[in-house]
C-alpha cells in the first residue's frame, strides 16, 4: 500500500489563529499522508485542531506554514480559482449535517460538482445516478433533501464527495447528528468506498466510529501524539476470523 | 453462572451431545469465551444433578444426547428475565493502574492513558473489522445467519465495552488536564473570581468538590 | 464558453427552486418589477395600436374614395403641395408679391369618369334637451359606398331625407337627445329628426351632426342672414373616386389649377422628398420630427426609465440580499464542492435573472391581456379607435428585457457580497463582522464632489440649467452610493436610546446590505420630491409676487361678443342670479357696420373702430414709419433708455386686465365703481358726456379723444401695412384724464351710452362688470357655468380670485408619492429585517421580553429606515433646487442687465426677484409624518407572536 503515491499529504503543517495576546496555535507541525484505499480517523479532544486540520486539507482554510499536497498539487500555492477547481475535481467534503442543497434533488446534488465543472447536465446526471446506484442509493435519486432521513442525506453526501474522479473524502463528524445505528451505516459506506480505492479522512470524537478506520491518529494541542497502525494479523480473534 | 445458562439455552432448541454443545457455544459467542469439553461435561453433570437436564438416548453415532427438563426451562426463563448483577464490579486492572499512577513520580499519567488508549482503539479497530465482515455475512444471509447475528451482538458488546473504556480514558485525561490547570492557576491568580475572562474561573470551587460530583455523574447510564 | 454555460445552468436551477421555496419574497420582488413593465408594455401596445397605418388613416379620412380635393384658396393659381395634401404654396417664384387669395372652382378639376361626393363642414348652435350646443354640422352622403369608413353607423340608419340627420354618439350623450328625437338650430326653426348615431373613429369625443348635402347648412345660413347675423363659415371638399386612382404626377397636374389633392395612392407610397417641389422651396422643407427632437425625447425617456429602474433595483436589492444571507450555508456548500466565486455570484445573480424573467413574462402577458380587455375603455379615454391590435415583438421584447435587466441589477450587489464571503464562515454560519464595501462609498463621494462642483459651477458661472441638473443628478447618485457609509454614521447616535429603538438602529446599521438599498430608495424618492417641491414653491412665490390681477379682488366680468350681444341679457341675468352680486355695471361696445358683426370680423358690411392716438403723443420708439421698418433702430441704447425712463409717452400703461376692444367701453359710472376707481371728477366727467380716459396719450392737444370708425377694413389693412394713417370717420369727444396712476384693468377709456350716441357711435350690448360682496364659491361658479353652457354662447367669464396656486395639487401628489415610496421601501426593509432577525427575536423572547417588543421593534425598524432616508433625501433634495434657482436668477439678471444696457428697460426698474422658498409643509410631512406613519403601520401589521421556534434547514 505504501508503495503507492499518497492522495493527501500534509507536511509540517502549522496554523496560528489570531496574533499577539490572542495567538492560538491550532496546528503545530502536522505530518500526515493518506494513501488510496485508506481511511484515516483523526481523534482528539475538542480544541485539539481536528476540524482545522480538515479544513486546511480541503483548502477551505490556509495554513500558516507547511504544505498540503493533494494528488501532486500543493494547494497552499494555488489561487482561489484553482482551489475551487480542485475542490470540484479532487476533494469531497462531508459535514456533520445539512450537507445537501435543499433546492436540488439527490441526483442533482451529486451532479453539482460535475456541473459546476462544466459537464453537460445530462452527462453529469448519468454519472451521479451511477454513483448513487453504486452505493445502493438509486431509489433516492429524485428526492429532495427534506424528503430524506438524516442518514440518507449523509450517504448521498458521500456519494457526492466521491462522484467523478474524486478520490479524497474529508468527513467532519459525519455521524454527529445521527443515531448510533444510522451513523454506523454511514461509516460502513465510507469504509466500503475506501476499500474500493478512495482515500478518506474522518474527524470524529467517537472512538466507536473512529474504529472503522485503518489508522487512528491522535491529536492533542495541535500535534499528532500517537497513532494506531493497522495490524496485518488479527491479534485478538485470529481463529474466528478465518472461520468467518 | 453463564456457561450453565448458555448450555441450557442451546438445549432448549433440541437434544444435543457434549462436544456439539461446545461448538455451538463458541460459534455463538465467537471465540470470546473458549470452553473445553471437560468444562462442558462437568457443567452438564451438575445440571443433571440439579434436575435441569436429562440424558435422552443416543444419536446414530453413539453420542449421548441431553435434553432440557421443565425445571431447566424455568431456570432459563428466570435467567433471561433477571438483569445481570452490577453490584460487585469486577476488579479492573486499568483502573487500579491509573489510580496508582496519579501522583507517582517519574510517570507521565497522560502517556499511560495514551498508550492504553492506543491499545483500546486498536482493539476496537480489530473488533470493528470483524464486525464489518459479520455485517457482510448477515446481509448476504445463508444458513448460518442465526449464528452470525449472535456473533455480531457479541462483537458489538465488546466494541461498546471497549468504547466505554476509551471514553473513560478521554474523560480521565481531560479531568487531569483541568485539575492541573486549576492547580497551576490557583497560586498565580488568587483573585481569579473577579476576573470574568479567566477560563478557569468558571468553576472556582475547591478541587475535591468537582471530583465528587463528577464521580456521581459517571453513574449515569 | 461551454463550461460557463453548463455551470450557469446549475446555478439557475438552484435559483429557480429557491425562488419557489421563498414564495412570499419572490412574489413581492416579482410584483415590483412586473408592474412597471406591465405599464410600459401596455402603453407601448396602446400607443402602437392607436398609431394608424397610412391605409387605416385613409379609411378614416377619405373612406373608400381615391382622393379628397380641396380648394387651396389661392384664386386658382398653380400651387405646390406636400404629398399629404395639407400644406400648399403658390408655385411661382416671386415671393414679395402679395399672397394670392380667393376661391376657385374645384369641380372643374374632376377627371372624367370619376364619382364625386361633396363633404361640407360648418357649424350651428343646436337645440338640445338642456339648451344650446355649438355643434359641427357635416353634410356628406354617409351611406354612399365611397364614404364608407369615414363615419361608421352605430345604431339606426343613415339619413335618407332632407329632414333627417344622424349624430355622433358623443353628441347624443352631451345633448341628452336620442335616436327618434328632433333637433333644430337657433334662428332656424326647421326640425330635423335624428335617425341614427355614428362615430368618427379618430375623434370619438367630437360633437357632430350629419345631414344630406344641401339639407342643412345652406338654409341655415340663409336663416341666419335673415336674422341679421353672418352666415356661419363652412368649408367644402370633395371625395373623388376614379378607377386607377391619382398618382403623384396627376396630383401635381391638378395642383396647377389651384386645387389640393390628398390621394390614396400617393399617401400609400409617398414620393421621395426630392420629387416634392414644395420641399425645394425656401422654408417649406419636410419638417416631420427632426432627429434632434427625437434624440431629446429619447434622452428624456431614457432618464425616466433609468431612474425608475434604479428605484426598483434599490427596492428589490434588499430582498436578494436577504435571500443570499438566508442561503449562506447553501452557498458555502457549493463553495465546499468546488464552486468558485463566479459560481456563487452566478447563483445569486440567477435569482435576479429568474425573477426578472418571470416578471417579464407576467408583465408582458398581463399587458397584452389587459390592453385587449380594456381596449374599448382605452379608446374612449383617448377619443380614438385603435387601428389594428399592433404588437411590435421587438419593442415588447426590449421592454421585457428591461425587467430581466432590472432583476439582474438588483441582484448584483448581493451577489458580489455573497461571493466575497469565505466558504468557511459561510459554512460555520458565523455572522462575523460584515465589513461594508469600501469602494462604493468612495465612488459615491467622488461622484458627489464632482456632481456638486459641476452643479456649483453651473449655478455660479454658467446659465445652463442642464449643467446644474446633470451635476445635481450625479451628486444625487453619489449620495445614493454613499448611503451605506451614511447609515453607518447613524449607528453612533444610538447609545442613549431605549431598548427597542436601539436594537432597531443597531440592526439597521449592522445589516447595511439590507438597510442601505431601502434607505437609498427612500432617499432618491424624497430627494426628487423635495427638489421639485422646493423649486415649485419658489416658483409659486415668484408668481405670487408678480401676479397681476385682472379685476379688483372678487369682481366679475362677463362678455359676449357673438351675434350682436343677443345672449348678453341672459348672461347678465345668470351672473346676477348665481353669484353674490353687490353692484352690477352693464357695459356695451361700439359696433361699426351691421349689429350682427363680430368685433373683429371682416365679413361684408362689418367694420371696426379704434381710439386715435395723435401722432404727437406717439412714443417715437414705436411710432410706425412711413414705408415700414423698425422704428426702434433709429436710436442708440442710451437714447432708448432715456426715453423709457423719462418720456411719458413711452411709459407702459399698467398691465393686467381683461381685453377690451379698442380699450373703449360704453358704460356708466358704476363701471368705475366696480373697477375701484374712486374719482369724483371722472364721475362728473361721465355725466357731462365726456370720455373718461386712463391713458394720457389718447388726449390730443385740444383735450379731446378721437374715436375712429373704420368701414373699409381692406383699405385699413393696406394702410397699416404701409405705415400710413388708417382711413375712417373720426368723432372727437371731450375727454377727462383720470389723474394719478389709477389701475383700470384693461379699460383705457369709458363713455356713457348717451355720449356715444351723441358722438354718432352705435353700440351693442357686450356684457357686464360686477362687484360681489364675497368671493363666489365653487358651487356658485359651477351653477353659473352650467347655466352659461346651456346658452351655447361663447361667454368670456372671469371671476377674480386673486393669486391661485396652481402647483398646490402637484406638490401634494408629489409628497404623497414620496410618502408611498418611503413607506413601501421601509416596509420591505422591515419585512426583511424581521425575517432576518427571527433568531434574535427568539432570544429576546427567551430572556423574557414581552411579546410587544416584537411589535415595537418592527415599528422602529421601519421608522429608522424611513427616517434615515427622509433626512438624507431632504438634505440631498434641497441642494439641486437651490442650485437651479440660483441659475435662473443669474439668467434673469443677465437678461435684465442686457435689457438695461440696450435701453429697453429703464434704470429705475427693479432687477428681477428670484426667491428661494423651502416648502416647509411638504418637508414637515416627509420628515415627521411619513416616518411616524411608516413606523405605526409596521407595528400594527406585525404579529406579536412569532412562528414557533424551528431550526432553519437552510
Amino acid at each position: 500500500m505504501s508503495a503507492q503515491q499518497p492522495v493527501l499529504q500534509l507536511k509540517n503543517l502549522t496554523r496560528v489563529h489570531g496574533s499577539g495576546a490572542t495567538e492560538v496555535h491550532a496546528l503545530r507541525g502536522i505530518d500526515l499522508a493518506v494513501y488510496p484505499g485508506e481511511l484515516v480517523a483523526v481523534m482528539g479532544p475538542s480544541g485539539s485542531g481536528k476540524s482545522t486540520l480538515l479544513t486546511i486539507a480541503g483548502g477551505l482554510d490556509s495554513p500558516t506554514s507547511g504544505e498540503v499536497i493533494v494528488e501532486d498539487t500543493d494547494i497552499t500555492k494555488v489561487g482561489i480559482k484553482e482551489l475551487a477547481a480542485l475542490r470540484r475535481r479532487s476533494i469531497g467534503y462531508v459535514f456533520q449535517d445539512y450537507n445537501l442543497i435543499p433546492a436540488l434533488t439527490a441526483a442533482e446534488n451529486v451532479a453539482l460538482p460535475r456541473e459546476l465543472d462544466g459537464t453537460p447536465a445530462r452527462k453529469a446526471r448519468v454519472e451521479a445516478l451511477a454513483a448513487l446506484e453504486e452505493m445502493s442509493l438509486g431509489h433516492l435519486a429524485d428526492r429532495f433533501p427534506d424528503e430524506m432521513s438524516g442518514g440518507q442525506q449523509q450517504r448521498v453526501a458521500i456519494a457526492r464527495a466521491l462522484v467523478g474522479d474524486r478520490r479524497l473524502v474529508l468527513a467532519d463528524e459525519p455521524t454527529g447528528a445521527l443515531d448510533s445505528e444510522t451513523g454506523e451505516s454511514v461509516l460502513a459506506l465510507l469504509r466500503t468506498r475506501c476499500d474500493a480505492g478512495a482515500a478518506g479522512v474522518l474527524v470524529t470524537h467517537e472512538p466507536r466510529f473512529a474504529a472503522w478506520a485503518d489508522r487512528v491518529v491522535f491529536l492533542r494541542d495541535g500535534a499528532i501524539v500517537d497513532q494506531t497502525v493497522r495490524s496485518e494479523a488479527d491479534s485478538l480473534l485470529s481463529g474466528r476470523v478465518a472461520e468467518a | 453462572m453463564s456457561i450453565r445458562h448458555g448450555l441450557l439455552a442451546l438445549l432448549e432448541r433440541g437434544p444435543r451431545y457434549g462436544s456439539q454443545l461446545r461448538t455451538e457455544f463458541e460459534s455463538r459467542t465467537g471465540s470470546t469465551w473458549p470452553l473445553n469439553v471437560g468444562q462442558v461435561y462437568t457443567t452438564l453433570s451438575r445440571l443433571e444433578r440439579d434436575g435441569m437436564v436429562a440424558q435422552g438416548g443416543e444419536d446414530g453415532a453413539g453420542h449421548t444426547l441431553y435434553t432440557i427438563t421443565d425445571d431447566g426451562r424455568a431456570e432459563l426463563r428466570a435467567w433471561f428475565e433477571k438483569p445481570v448483577d452490577r453490584t460487585s464490579p469486577a476488579r479492573d486492572e486499568l483502573a487500579i493502574k491509573l489510580a496508582m499512577a496519579v501522583g507517582a513520580p517519574n510517570v507521565d499519567i497522560r502517556d499511560v492513558i495514551q498508550s492504553q488508549r492506543r491499545h483500546t482503539v486498536k482493539a476496537m479497530q480489530d473488533y470493528t473489522r470483524l464486525k464489518a465482515q459479520a455485517l457482510l455475512a448477515v446481509e448476504s444471509g445463508g444458513a448460518r445467519e442465526r449464528d452470525d447475528v449472535a456473533w455480531l451482538l457479541v462483537l458489538e458488546q465488546l466494541i461498546f465495552q471497549t468504547e466505554a473504556e476509551a471514553r473513560w480514558l478521554d474523560h480521565c485525561e481531560s479531568r487531569l488536564i483541568r485539575l492541573s490547570a486549576t492547580a497551576r492557576s490557583a497560586p498565580d491568580a488568587p483573585d481569579a473570581q473577579s476576573e470574568p475572562d479567566a477560563p478557569a474561573a468558571g468553576a472556582p470551587a475547591p478541587a475535591p468538590a468537582p471530583v465528587a460530583r463528577a464521580g456521581a455523574r459517571t453513574d449515569r447510564p | 464558453m461551454k463550461t460557463w454555460f453548463h455551470s450557469w445552468r446549475a446555478a439557475i436551477r438552484i435559483a429557480r427552486r429557491d425562488a419557489w421555496r421563498a414564495k412570499g419574497r419572490s412574489a413581492l420582488v416579482l410584483a415590483m418589477i412586473a408592474l412597471p413593465i406591465l405599464g410600459v408594455s401596455a402603453f407601448d401596445l396602446t400607443f402602437r395600436s392607436a398609431e394608424l397605418s397610412p391605409a387605416e388613416k385613409l379609411d378614416r379620412t377619405i373612406g373608400a374614395a381615391d382622393a379628397r380635393f380641396r380648394d387651396a384658396d389661392m384664386a386658382g393659381v398653380p400651387i405646390l403641395q406636400d404629398p399629404a395634401g395639407e400644406m400648399s404654396a403658390p408655385a411661382r417664384k416671386e415671393d414679395d408679391e402679395r399672397w394670392p387669395s380667393g376661391p376657385t372652382d374645384v369641380t372643374k378639376t374632376f377627371p372624367a369618369g370619376s364619382t364625386v361626393l361633396t363633404d361640407r363642414v360648418g357649424s350651428a348652435k343646436l337645440t338640445t334637451s338642456h339648451g344650446l350646443l355649438m355643434t359641427e354640422v357635416r353634410e356628406l352622403k354617409a351611406s354612399d359606398p365611397v364614404a364608407r369608413g369615414i363615419m361608421p353607423l352605430l345604431e339606426g340608419r343613415y339619413p335618407e331625407k332632407n329632414d333627417e340627420v344622424m349624430a355622433t354618439s358623443h353628441f347624443l350623450e352631451t345633448s341628452g337627445l336620442s335616436i327618434g328625437s328632433t333637433l333644430s338650430a337657433r334662428n332656424f326653426e326647421r326640425p330635423y329628426r335624428i335617425v341614427g348615431s355614428y362615430e368618427l373613429p379618430d375623434s370619438l369625443k367630437a360633437d357632430q351632426v350629419n345631414a344630406l348635402p344641401g339639407a342643412f347648412l345652406a338654409p341655415y345660413g340663409k336663416a341666419a342672414e335673415k336674422a341679421g347675423l353672418s352666415a356661419p363659415d363652412s368649408s367644402v371638399s370633395y371625395l373623388v373616386r376614379k378607377p386607377g386612382g391619382f398618382t403623384w404626377n396627376t396630383v401635381q397636374e391638378i395642383n396647377t389649377k389651384g386645387v389640393l389633392v390628398a390621394s390614396r395612392a400617393v399617401l400609400l407610397s409617398p414620393p421621395a422628398d426630392a420629387d416634392v417641389p414644395l420641399y425645394q422651396k425656401d422654408g417649406w422643407g419636410n419638417y416631420e420630427a427632426g432627429p434632434t427632437d427625437r434624440a431629446a425625447e429619447l434622452a428624456a425617456a431614457a432618464t425616466v426609465v433609468g431612474l425608475a429602474m434604479l428605484e426598483i433595483c434599490l427596492l428589490a436589492g434588499p430582498a436578494f440580499a436577504v435571500g443570499a444571507r438566508r442561503s449562506r450555508r447553501q452557498l458555502g456548500l457549493v463553495g465546499a464542492n468546488g464552486g468558485a466565486r463566479s459560481h456563487i455570484r452566478a447563483i445569486v445573480l440567477s435569482g435576479g435573472l429568474v425573477i426578472g424573467i418571470a416578471a417579464a413574462v407576467v408583465g408582458t402577458v398581463l399587458a397584452v391581456v389587459l390592453t385587449l380587455a380594456l381596449q374599448p375603455l382605452l379608446e374612449q379615454a383617448m377619443g380614438q379607435r385603435f387601428g389594428s391590435f399592433d404588437v411590435r415583438p421587438l419593442e415588447i421584447l426590449a421592454i421585457a428585457l428591461l425587467a430581466v435587466l432590472t432583476g439582474l441589477l438588483a441582484a448584483i450587489v448581493p451577489a458580489v457580497t455573497a461571493s466575497r464571503q469565505s466558504v468557511l464562515s459561510s459554512l460555520t454560519g458565523r455572522r462575523g463582522v460584515r465589513r461594508s464595501n469600501r469602494v462604493l462609498p468612495v465612488i459615491g463621494l467622488v461622484a458627489l464632489l464632482l456632481g456638486g462642483s459641476v452643479a456649483l459651477f453651473g449655478s455660479l458661472v454658467t446659465e445652463q440649467v442642464a449643467v446644474v441638473a446633470a451635476g445635481s443628478a450625479l451628486a444625487e447618485l453619489g449620495v445614493v452610493a454613499m448611503t451605506p457609509a451614511l447609515v453607518g454614521l447613524f449607528g453612533r447616535s444610538g447609545r442613549w436610546l431605549p431598548l427597542s429603538p436601539r436594537l432597531a438602529l443597531r440592526d439597521a446599521v449592522r445589516n447595511r446590505g439590507r438597510t442601505a438599498p431601502a434607505v437609498a430608495a427612500v432617499l432618491a424618492a424624497v430627494a426628487g420630491t423635495v427638489a421639485v417641491s422646493t423649486y415649485m414653491a419658489s416658483r409659486e412665490a415668484e408668481n405670487r409676487a408678480s401676479y397681476e390681477p385682472q379685476l379688483p379682488y372678487g369682481a366679475v366680468a362677463a362678455f359676449v361678443r357673438e351675434e350682436g350681444g343677443r345672449d348678453v341679457p341672459a348672461v347678465r341675468e345668470a351672473v346676477q342670479r348665481y353669484l353674490p352680486v353687490e353692484l352690477r355695471a352693464d357695459v356695451d361696445r361700439v359696433s361699426v357696420g351691421r349689429p350682427g358683426c363680430s368685433p373683429w370680423g371682416d365679413a361684408a358690411g362689418c367694420g371696426r373702430f379704434e381710439v386715435v392716438v395723435p401722432p404727437a403723443n406717439e412714443c417715437p420708439l414705436y411710432a410706425a414709419l412711413p414705408g415700414g421698418g423698425d422704428p426702434t433702430e433709429r436710436f442708440t441704447p442710451d437714447q432708448r433708455r432715456k426715453m423709457v425712463t423719462d418720456d411719458w409717452r413711452c411709459k407702459e400703461s399698467s398691465h393686467g386686465g381683461i381685453y377690451v376692444d379698442g380699450g373703449l367701453l360704453v358704460g356708466d359710472a358704476k363701471v368705475l365703481q366696480v373697477l375701484g376707481v374712486d374719482d369724483p371728477g371722472a364721475v362728473k366727467a361721465l355725466a357731462d358726456g365726456k370720455v373718461v380716459t386712463f391713458d394720457r396719450t389718447q388726449i390730443d392737444k385740444n383735450g379731446t379723444v378721437g374715436l375712429k370708425q373704420i368701414t373699409d377694413t381692406a383699405a385699413a389693412d393696406k394702410a397699416m401695412e404701409e405705415g400710413r394713417p388708417v382711413p375712417g370717420k373720426v368723432s372727437s369727444v371731450p375727454a377727462y384724464l383720470v389723474p394719478g396712476d389709477e389701475k383700470s384693468y384693461g379699460v383705457r377709456a369709458l363713455i356713457t351710452p348717451a355720449a356715444a350716441k351723441a358722438a354718432g357711435l352705435s353700440t351693442v350690448p357686450l356684457g357686464m362688470y360686477a362687484a360681489t360682496d364675497r368671493l363666489a364659491d365653487s358651487e356658485q361658479r359651477q351653477k353659473l357655468d352650467g347655466e352659461i353652457a346651456k346658452l351655447g354662447s361663447n361667454v368670456e367669464l372671469h371671476v377674480e380670485e386673486g393669486f391661485v396656486n396652481e402647483y398646490g395639487i402637484v406638490l401634494l401628489s408629489l409628497a404623497i408619492f414620496a410618502g408611498l415610496v418611503t413607506i413601501g421601501a421601509a416596509g420591505i426593509a422591515t419585512g426583511l429585517a424581521q425575517a432576518d432577525a427571527e433568531a434574535d427575536l427568539k432570544t429576546l423572547a427567551a430572556v423574557g421580553a414581552p411579546p410587544r417588543v416584537r411589535r415595537t421593534l418592527s415599528g422602529f425598524q421601519c421608522g429608522v429606515v424611513a427616517a434615515m432616508g427622509v433626512v438624507l433625501g431632504s438634505a440631498a433634495g434641497l441642494l439641486p433646487a437651490v442650485g437651479l434657482r440660483l441659475t435662473e436668477e443669474r439668467d434673469r439678471l443677465r437678461y435684465h442687465e442686457m435689457s438695461v444696457a440696450e435701453g429697453w428697460t429703464g434704470t429705475d426698474t427693479a432687477p428681477p426677484d428670484v426667491p428661494i422658498v423651502v416648502p416647509w409643509e411638504t418637508l414637515a410631512v416627509l420628515l415627521v409624518a411619513v416616518p411616524l406613519g411608516a413606523a405605526l403601520l409596521a407595528a400594527l401589521v406585525t404579529r406579536s407572536r412569532g412562528a414557533l421556534a424551528r431550526r432553519a434547514a437552510t
